[in-house]
C-alpha cells in the first residue's frame, strides 16, 4: 500500500470524550432482581415486568450465535452494569432545564437542539446512557398526533398502544442478544405516527454511551397507521475507553397499509484504537413489518464505528404489494470488524425488494456482507435485486459476501450482482497527472463507490455521513 | 436424530471392512486406520451444520447399506449400452468392484504414451510411491464424514497416469454401475497428470434398475504444471438412490483445469468439489447443470481456492427445476492473501418450472488479497416471458416455446462437453424431461 | 513548429530508469523547445511509453540516472501532481477507469486545481459547464459524456477523446500523449489529431509517442526521434515517418549497426 494510502486511513476519533455528569449507575450482574430493579426504577406496569422475566427466563437457555465472520473474546454478561442514568437535579420541565454539561456534550457532538433544532427542522430525542433525556417539538407534533418521546414515558402514557405492538416484530425469543434485550431494556424512542398522517419533520434520535462498563440496551418502536408516513433518523457516538462495552439494541417498526416508514443510522459508536483496544460491540436487530398492502420500509444505514458490528436490518414483506429497501455503507479500518447485511422475507403477493450495499475495509480489518432473500411459497410475483460491492483499501483487510438465496415461489424473479475493486495505485496515478492529490482523489472515489446509498439518507444526514468517510479515510481533508 | 446414534450409524456401515483383505502398502493401511478413526469421532450432519443446512440425509440412516462381496455377474450386452462411442479407453466398475470383463486396455498407440489407465490394486506394487504422494492427499476426510468413510474402506478403484508432455486424444470413461438394491459402494479415483500432459476423463454413474442404494464416491486430481485435464462428471443414478460424493482438486503453475458436473439422478444427491489453485498462473472453469424433478434434492457445493497470484476462475452453475424438486448451491470463492491478480467470476442461474420446485444458492466471497477482480451474480426465476412470447408470434405453441428455451437453458452447460457422442446423449435427456410437460 | 529563438522546455540528459530492478532506459537525452512538436517512434518494447511515464512520475518506474529540467527546474524534486499543476501532461495509453466519478465533477476539480495553481480564479459548475461545452464542441463530444462515470463503459476512441478534453482544459506547456493514436478509426484519428493541433501554440510543445506514422499524416511533427531498447538511436525531420514506414524499424537499427561496425 503507498504512503498516501497509509496516511488516509489513520484519523482519530472526534467523539471519545467522556461527560463529567453525576450518573446513577446500577451494580454490574445480571440475575432476575436486576430486572426487577430496572422496572421499579422506570415504575413499570405489571405486563412488562412479566415480558421481561419472561425474555430473562428464555435467554438463560440461550447460546451465544457464533456464525458470524467475527472474532471477540467470550462476554462476561454479569460484567456489565446493566442501568445507567444521568441524574437530574429535578424533573425536567423543558430543554432549558437539562443539564448544562449535558447540553454542551450534545452541542460538541454537532447534536441539533434547542435553536439549531429550530434551524434545522429535525425533532430530536436524546438518548444518554440507558435513558431519554429530551425530547424536542413534541408538542407540535401532538398536534398533528404524533406521539414522539422515550419509550418509558409512552408505557405509561400510552400503554395500550406499546403493550399491543411491542415485540410483535422482535418476538422475545428471537436471538440470543434481542432476547437479552426484551429482558433488560432500559429506555430508547417511542413514535406514532396516526392513520393518514405524513409526518411533517424528520424525526431523530441521538444515542450516547457514556458510563463505562455500561451496556446500552434501547428499545426503539415506530407504528405507522394506514396511510401515514415518517422519516426517522439515528446518530450514535461513545466516549473512548480501553475495554469493550455492549450495544445490544432493538428496533422494531410496523408498517400497516399504505404507510411508509424511513429509517435511516448514521453509526459511529467508538471503534476501538488503532490496535483494536477498546470499542462497542454492536449487536443489534432491526427489523420492519410491512403489514399493510403497499407499505413500505426502507432501512439506510452508514456505519463507520463500532470495533464489531453485527447488525441485519430486515423487512417482513408481508402485504401484497409491500416494498422492503436496504441501502448500506459499512466502512471498517485498523482491527474493526462488520459482518451486516439484510434480510427480505418475502410473503405477500407482488412484494419487491432492493438491496444496496457497499462494504470498504482498510487496514486489518474485516468486512462481510451477509443477506437473506427469501421468497416464500405465497409471494406470487415478488422481485428482489441485490447489488454488493466491495472496496478494498491495502493488502492486509479482507471483503466477503455471503447472500443465501432461498426462493418457493416459481413466478419470482430474484437477481443478485456482487463485485470487488480497489483502490489503486493506477487510478491515484491518473488522479495525480490531471493535478489532484492523493487524499482528495480518495475522497472522490469513496463518495462515487457510496453514491447510490447517500443519495437515499436525508440531507442532514448526507453531509454529514459524507464527513464522517472523510474523517475515518481521508486524513486532513474536510 | 441424536448424535449418539448417528455416530452409531457411521460405525454400523464399518462392519462391512471386515472382509477388506489387509494391503501389502504399510502407509495405505495405516492411512484406512486413520479414517476409520475418523469415522467414529464424526456424526452424520444434520441440517444444523451450516454446510447441510438445506440438505437432510437422515433419511440416508434407516437403511444399514453394506458394500457387496461378489462381484455381479453383469454380462456385455447388459452394460453395453451405457458405453461411449467412439472408441473409449474405459474402466467398468459393478457395484464399486472392478470388473475386468466389460473394460478395456489402453490401446496401441496410447498405450505407447505410457499413460496408465488401471484399477488400483493392479498398481499397488508398480507405482506405489506415486500412489504414496498422492492417494488420500488431497481429499481432506479430517471433517468429512463421507470422506472418512470411503478412505475407510479405500482398495480399489480406478488410477490414470498421464506422463509429462504426454496428451490423449481418447477419452477416459470410468463407468460406475449400480446393479443391486440397499448396497453401498465407495468408488475412488485418482487422476495424476505430469507436467504439460492433456487428458479428458468422464466419470459416469448409472443405475441398471431403480432401486435404493448409495454411492459415496471420492475422486482425487492432481494437475502438474501445464497440465491440463477436463473432468465430465455425470451422476444418472436411480431416482431412488443416495449420491454422495467429493472431489479434490490440485492445480500447480500455469495448469487448467475444466470441469463439467451433471446431475440426474438420486433421490438425495451431495457433490463437494474443491479446487485449489495452488500454482501461479493456475486457471479453472467449473460448470454444472442440475436437471431434477418429482421429490429429487441436488445440492452441489464447489470451492475455489485462489492461493497463487495470477490465478483464474470461471464458473456457471445452472439448476432446472421441477415437480416438488429441490435444488441447492453453494459456491464459495477464496481469494488467500497474496493471490494478487486474481480474477474470478461465478454465476448461479435457476430455472424452476413447478410451483412446488425450489431452489437454496448461496454464492460467496471471501477476498483477502486487494489486487483482484471478483464478481458473482445469481438469479433465480421463470422463463423469460419476453423470449416466450417471440417465439409464440413467430408461430409456436406456448409449450413448445417453453421447452424450447428450458432445453436451451440446459444446453448451455452440455455444449461445454467435449465428447460429442456423450454430448448427444444429454441433450436427448434434457429433451425428454423439457418434453414431459 | 520551430521557432528560432524559442526557449528550451525540457532538457533530457543521460536518463536511465528500471522497473523491477530490469533497466528500461538506457540513457537518453533530448531537447524540446517551445513551439515544437516532436515525435517520438519505436517498437513494442523500446522504452517510449516507459519515458512518457517517467517524465509524469509513475511511481512503478524507479530513475537510475540522468537529468531532467523542466522549464529549467529538476523535474525529479516534483511530486506526479506537482509536474501537472506545474504544466507536464500525459494523455494516457490506457486512460484509468474511475467508476462512480461523474466526469464533469472530475474535470471541473483538475481545471480549478490547475487554475489555482496559476493564481487565476476558479469557475463555478455552472460557468464550468458553459466551458467545458464549448471545448467538447472541437472534439465533436456529446454532451451526455459530463454525466457518466470517469472513462467508465468508454469506447476506446471516447477514452481518447476524454484526454484531449482534458488537455484542452488544462493548457499544460508540454504535452505528452503516449499511443494516443491506438485503436482509433480514421474519423476518431482526424478529430483528436485536430484538437491537438488547435491546442498548439507558440508557447507550448508536445512530445507524440507512436508505433505507427500514420498519426503524423495529422499532426506534423519537427523532429522524428526513433527509440530502440531505450536509447534514441535515430533523429531526423517528418521525412524520417515516411521511411520507417516504408522501410520498417529493422532498416534503422541496421543502419545504426552498419554506421557502429564502420
Amino acid at each position: 500500500m503507498s504512503a498516501v494510502l497509509q496516511n488516509l486511513v489513520n484519523q482519530p476519533y472526534k467523539h471519545g470524550f467522556v461527560t463529567e455528569i453525576e450518573s446513577d449507575v446500577a451494580p454490574k450482574g445480571l440475575s432476575e432482581n436486576t430486572i426487577r430493579m430496572i422496572s421499579a426504577k422506570k415504575n413499570e406496569p405489571e405486563w412488562l415486568l412479566e415480558f421481561r422475566l419472561k425474555a430473562y427466563q428464555q435467554w438463560l437457555t440461550m447460546e451465544e450465535p457464533q456464525w458470524p465472520n467475527v472474532k471477540y473474546p467470550k462476554i462476561d454478561f454479569q460484567a456489565i452494569s446493566y442501568y445507567s442514568a444521568p441524574k437530574p437535579r429535578k424533573k425536567l420541565g423543558s430543554m432549558d432545564e437539562v443539564d448544562p454539561e449535558l447540553l454542551r456534550t450534545f452541542e460538541k457532538l454537532g447534536v441539533p437542539m434547542h435553536e439549531r433544532a429550530a434551524l434545522a427542522g429535525v425533532a430530536v430525542d436524546v438518548i444518554f446512557d440507558s435513558v431519554s433525556v429530551a425530547t424536542t417539538y413534541k408538542q407540535k407534533l401532538a398536534e398533528v398526533g404524533i406521539i414522539f418521546g422515550s419509550i418509558s414515558e409512552a408505557v405509561h402514557t400510552h400503554p395500550d398502544l406499546v403493550k399491543q405492538y411491542l415485540g410483535t416484530v422482535v418476538p422475545v425469543g428471537d436471538n440470543f442478544y434481542a432476547t437479552l434485550n426484551s429482558a433488560v431494556f432500559t429506555d430508547g424512542s417511542f413514535c406514532f405516527i396516526p392513520k393518514g398522517v405524513k409526518c411533517p419533520m424528520d424525526l431523530s434520535t441521538y444515542f450516547r454511551i457514556n458510563t463505562e462498563a455500561s451496556g446500552q440496551f434501547e428499545r426503539t418502536l415506530i407504528i405507522a397507521e394506514e396511510g401515514a408516513s415518517v422519516s426517522y433518523l439515528e446518530g450514535c457516538t461513545a466516549p473512548r475507553f480501553d475495554t469493550n462495552q455492549l450495544h445490544a439494541a432493538v428496533v422494531e417498526l410496523v408498517a400497516l397499509d399504505n404507510a411508509d416508514i424511513k429509517y435511516s443510522t448514521v453509526q459511529n459508536w467508538y471503534a476501538g484504537d488503532e490496535n483494536g483496544v477498546g470499542g462497542i460491540f454492536n449487536f443489534v436487530t432491526k427489523r420492519g413489518l410491512a403489514k399493510g398492502v403497499n407499505s413500505r420500509i426502507s432501512w439506510t444505514q452508514v456505519e463507520t464505528g463500532s470495533a464489531i458490528t453485527w447488525k441485519y436490518p430486515s423487512c417482513v414483506l408481508q402485504g401484497d404489494n409491500s416494498v422492503g429497501e436496504f441501502y448500506s455503507v459499512a466502512v471498517t479500518n485498523h482491527h474493526q470488524q462488520a459482518d451486516t447485511g439484510t434480510k427480505m422475507i418475502h410473503i405477500g403477493k407482488n412484494t419487491r425488494s432492493t438491496i444496496v450495499s457497499k462494504g470498504i475495509s482498510a487496514g486489518h480489518s474485516n468486512n462481510s456482507y451477509r443477506g437473506l432473500v427469501r421468497i416464500a411459497p405465497t409471494a406470487a410475483g415478488a422481485r428482489n435485486y441485490s447489488q454488493c460491492d466491495s472496496m478494498l483499501v491495502g493488502d492486509q483487510c479482507s471483503a466477503s459476501t455471503f447472500p443465501y438465496i432461498q426462493v418457493r415461489n416459481n413466478s419470482a424473479i430474484v437477481e443478485h450482482e456482487a463485485s470487488t475493486s480497489k483502490i489503486g495505485e493506477d487510478q491515484l496515478f491518473y488522479f495525480a497527472q490531471r493535478g489532484i492529490g492523493g487524499e482528495e482523489a480518495v475522497s472522490m472515489i469513496i463518495n462515487g463507490f457510496c453514491k447510490d446509498v447517500f443519495q437515499q439518507l436525508p440531507m442532514e444526514f448526507a453531509v454529514e455521513a459524507t464527513k464522517l468517510l472523510g474523517l475515518k479515510l481521508e486524513g486532513s481533508v474536510g | 436424530m441424536s448424535v449418539a446414534t448417528a455416530s452409531g450409524y457411521l460405525e454400523s456401515l464399518l462392519q462391512g471392512r471386515a472382509q477388506l483383505p489387509i494391503s501389502p502398502l504399510a502407509w495405505l493401511n495405516r492411512l484406512r486406520a486413520e479414517a476409520v478413526e475418523r469415522v467414529g469421532a464424526l456424526r452424520v450432519p444434520t441440517t444444523h451444520d451450516e454446510d447441510w443446512r438445506f440438505t437432510d440425509i437422515s433419511s440416508l440412516t434407516k437403511l444399514p447399506f453394506q458394500p457387496v462381496h461378489a462381484a455381479s455377474p453383469l454380462q456385455t450386452a447388459e452394460a453395453e449400452r451405457f458405453y461411449l462411442e467412439p472408441a473409449t479407453i474405459r474402466l467398468v466398475f459393478v457395484d464399486g468392484m472392478y470388473a475386468p470383463q466389460l473394460s478395456t486396455q489402453v490401446p496401441g498407440a496410447a498405450g505407447d504414451s505410457g499413460i496408465v489407465v488401471t484399477h488400483l490394486s493392479a498398481a499397488v506394487s508398480a507405482h506405489a510411491t506415486t500412489l504414496e504422494s498422492h492417494l488420500g492427499r488431497h481429499a481432506e476426510f479430517c471433517n468429512n464424514a463421507f470422506t472418512a468413510l470411503n478412505t475407510a474402506f479405500l482398495h480399489d478403484g480406478a488410477l490414470i497416469i498421464v506422463p509429462r508432455d504426454v496428451a490423449v486424444d481418447m477419452p477416459v470413461h470410468l463407468l460406475f454401475i449400480a446393479t443391486q438394491k440397499e448396497a453401498a459402494s465407495y468408488p475412488r479415483c485418482l487422476l495424476i497428470a505430469e507436467s504439460g500432459s492433456a487428458v479428458t476423463v468422464i466419470e459416469d454413474y448409472v443405475a441398471l434398475q431403480q432401486g435404493v442404494y448409495v454411492t459415496n464416491a471420492v475422486t482425487e486430481i492432481a494437475l502438474a504444471d501445464n497440465a491440463h485435464v477436463n473432468h465430465i462428471r455425470v451422476q444418472r443414478d436411480s431416482g431412488q438412490a443416495f449420491h454422495i460424493a467429493d472431489c479434490a482438486v490440485s492445480l500447480a503453475r500455469a495448469s487448467r483445469y475444466q470441469s463439467t458436473s451433471i446431475a440426474l439422478g438420486a433421490r438425495i444427491s451431495r457433490y463437494n468439489l474443491n479446487v485449489q489453485l495452488a500454482g501461479e498462473g493456475a486457471e479453472c472453469a467449473v460448470d454444472g447443470l442440475a436437471l431434477i424433478t418429482e421429490r429429487q434434492l441436488a445440492d452441489t457445493h464447489t470451492c475455489i481456492d485462489h492461493i497463487k497470484p495470477h490465478g483464474s476462475s470461471r464458473q456457471l452453475h445452472k439448476c432446472i427445476v421441477d415437480g416438488a424438486a429441490h435444488a441447492v448451491f453453494n459456491g464459495k470463492i477464496m481469494v488467500r492473501p497474496g493471490a494478487q491478480l486474481t480474477d474470478s467470476v461465478q454465476s448461479s442461474r435457476n430455472l424452476l418450472l413447478s410451483g412446488r420446485a425450489h431452489v437454496d444458492t448461496k454464492p460467496q466471497l471471501e477476498i483477502f488479497a486487494d489486487d483482484v477482480k471478483c464478481a458473482h451474480g445469481a438469479t433465480v426465476g421463470q422463463l423469460d416471458s419476453e423470449e416466450v412470447f417471440y417465439l409464440k408470434s413467430r408461430g409456436l405453441s406456448e409449450m413448445t416455446a417453453r421447452n424450447l428455451l428450458t432445453y436451451a437453458f440446459g444446453a448451455e452447460i452440455i455444449e461445454r462437453i467435449p465428447v460429442s457422442s456423450l454430448r448427444h446423449r444429454l441433450k436427448q435427456t434434457v429433451l425428454e424431461h423439457t418434453q414431459r410437460n | 513548429m520551430i521557432y528560432p529563438d524559442s526557449k528550451s522546455l525540457l532538457e533530457v540528459r543521460g536518463l536511465r530508469a528500471t522497473v523491477n530492478g530490469i533497466e528500461i532506459l538506457k540513457g537518453i537525452d533530448l531537447t524540446v523547445r517551445s513551439g515544437e512538436v516532436h515525435a517520438i517512434m519505436g517498437t513494442n518494447g523500446s522504452g517510449k511509453s516507459t519515458f512518457a511515464k517517467v517524465l509524469a512520475g509513475h511511481t512503478a518506474y524507479e530513475v537510475t540516472g540522468g537529468t531532467v529540467l523542466f522549464e529549467g527546474k529538476n523535474l525529479f524534486e516534483l511530486a506526479p501532481e506537482e509536474r501537472a499543476r506545474a504544466g507536464v501532461f500525459l494523455a494516457f495509453q490506457y486512460p484509468i477507469e474511475i467508476p462512480g466519478v461523474a466526469n464533469n465533477q472530475f474535470l471541473r476539480l483538475t481545471y480549478n486545481t490547475v487554475q489555482t495553481q496559476r493564481g487565476k480564479d476558479e469557475l463555478d459548475p455552472l460557468e464550468f459547464d458553459d466551458f467545458v461545452r464549448e471545448k467538447m464542441k472541437m472534439l465533436e463530444m456529446s454532451p451526455d459524456f459530463l454525466d457518466r462515470s470517469v472513462n467508465a463503459g468508454f469506447s476506446g476512441g471516447e477514452k481518447k477523446r476524454n484526454e484531449i478534453l482534458q488537455m484542452a482544459l488544462l493548457e499544460p506547456r508540454l504535452a505528452i500523449l503516449d499511443e494516443t493514436d491506438s485503436g482509433l478509426d480514421i474519423d476518431a484519428l482526424r478529430i483528436v489529431a485536430n484538437g491537438v493541433n488547435q491546442l498548439a501554440t507558440r508557447d507550448n510543445a508536445t512530445i507524440l509517442v507512436t508505433h505507427y506514422q500514420r498519426l503524423l499524416n495529422y499532426i506534423v511533427p519537427d523532429y522524428v526521434h526513433v527509440m530502440e531498447s531505450g536509447r534514441i538511436i535515430k533523429t531526423g525531420g517528418k521525412q524520417l515517418a515516411l521511411e520507417l514506414e516504408s522501410h520498417g524499424y529493422d532498416w534503422v537499427s541496421s543502419e545504426q549497426r552498419a554506421a557502429a561496425g564502420a
